[in-house]
């Protein structure tokens, strides 16, 4: 069984969107980081992300909002508009919103560095228009959970994540493989600045993806799931309660089942403020 | 009569100090490693009435707040009160500014 490239759009669709959840403060470009916000803090933030792969372009402008339920625990709206193309045409819209939490379990303080742990869910309901070609929706609901650790000093910086991308079946019994995404980053402050003065903090991740192949009524569909490997280097730019993040994701390795075009690359910038 | 309004006016000048009397708050605090998070404090410190300035110190641990002289914090509040910015309040120490 072939798979049909209107579907694959839903794959990459997946894969752009699996890419923030819930990026709040000091957190990697695209993996997960344990920060969460103030309790009454609200964040907002415009997120921008494309992807390249091949003949198909996907990007994406994203309103989030976040905000400080307690010290503890965040949760968030992103309100995505979507421009996806390849060659037969184009297709523009809203993207499917997304409703994100996520709670720090555990948070060990000393003086000047901060370890901190925390869980993360985020719920992508089905909304966007599926009827134009490239589609824009992806015919069911996703969840997400993650996890991750990080460490935060004034020089140093490290994360680990683990997250799972649960896709729903969709039209006509179509499973979209399940995703799992591991990341790891590092972090340097080269000159750590002091409060009111700008900030820039330089990140280096490595994320890998793992794609289930998709049914289709419990068909496997060939030229589908795989891997793939990113080197990602980012920026962290501050002041005081304005960031500007940027990073820009290297395919490194691709281990795609069969006839599938490997990603390019993927750039995301976020400018993002604390109120 | 003109002596004694320049010795009124001398005396309410030198007075000024002593009635707008400020307090020095400094905190010690555990977790401040970026100036982006500490936003935070700053935020909460200045939303309570009879805060004048805040400083955040990321090298120390040192939060220095500039208070009115009637305004008193507790322990017990600023553990709070950090917590709910995402750090760990350690101790205070308290003077009066001349």
């Amino acid at each position: 069984m072939t798979f049909p490239a209107a579907f694959r759009h839903a794959f990459l669709l997946a894969a752009l969107s699996a890419v923030p959840t819930c990026a709040v403060a000091h957190d990697p470009i695209f993996g997960l980081g344990p920060h969460v916000l103030y309790k009454g803090g609200v964040e907002i933030a415009l997120d921008t992300a494309v992807e390249r792969a091949g003949p198909e372009r996907d990007s994406e402008l994203a309103l989030e909002l976040t905000y400080g339920l307690t010290g503890d625990w965040a949760i968030g709206l992103d309100l995505p508009y979507r421009n996806r193309r390849d060659v037969p045409g184009s297709s523009d819209g809203f993207g499917d919103p997304a409703l994100f939490t996520k709670y720090r379990f555990w948070r060990h303080d000393t003086l000047g560095a901060q370890s901190s742990a925390a869980i993360a869910f985020k719920v992508i309901p089905d909304t966007a228009d599926s009827d134009q070609s490239p589609p824009l929706g992806k015919g069911a609901t996703d969840a997400l959970l993650g996890l991750t650790y990080g460490y935060e000093s004034r020089r140093w910086y490290r994360w680990a994540s683990l997250r799972y991308r649960r896709n729903g079946t969709g039209p006509n019994g179509l499973e979209r493989g399940d995703r799992l995404l591991l990341d790891f980053v590092v972090g340097i402050r080269p000159r750590p600045s002091g409060y009111l003065e700008p900030d820039t903090v330089w990140l280096l991740e490595l994320n890998g993806e793992h794609a289930q192949a998709a049914k289709r009524n419990g068909q496997r569909i060939a030229d589908t799931g795989g891997r793939e490997w990113f080197l990602s280097p980012g920026l962290f730019w501050t002041l005081r309660n304005f960031a500007i993040k940027a990073g820009v994701q290297i395919p490194v390795h691709s281990n795609l089942d069969g006839d599938q075009p490997e990603t390019d690359y993927r750039a995301r910038l976020i400018l993002e403020w604390h109120l | 009569m003109r002596s004694l309004v320049i010795l009124a006016a001398l005396l309410l000048t030198l007075g000024q100090p002593a009635l707008a009397g400020t307090l020095e708050y400094r905190m010690r605090v555990d977790g401040l490693a970026c100036p982006y998070c500490a936003y935070g404090i700053e935020k909460k410190l200045k939303a309570i009435d009879g805060v004048e300035s805040v400083e955040v110190d990321l090298d120390r641990g040192v939060v220095r707040v500039i208070t009115r002289e009637d305004l008193r914090f507790t322990e017990p509040q600023l553990e709070k009160l950090f917590q709910d910015a995402g750090f760990t309040y350690r101790s205070m120490e308290v003077q009066t500014l001349p």
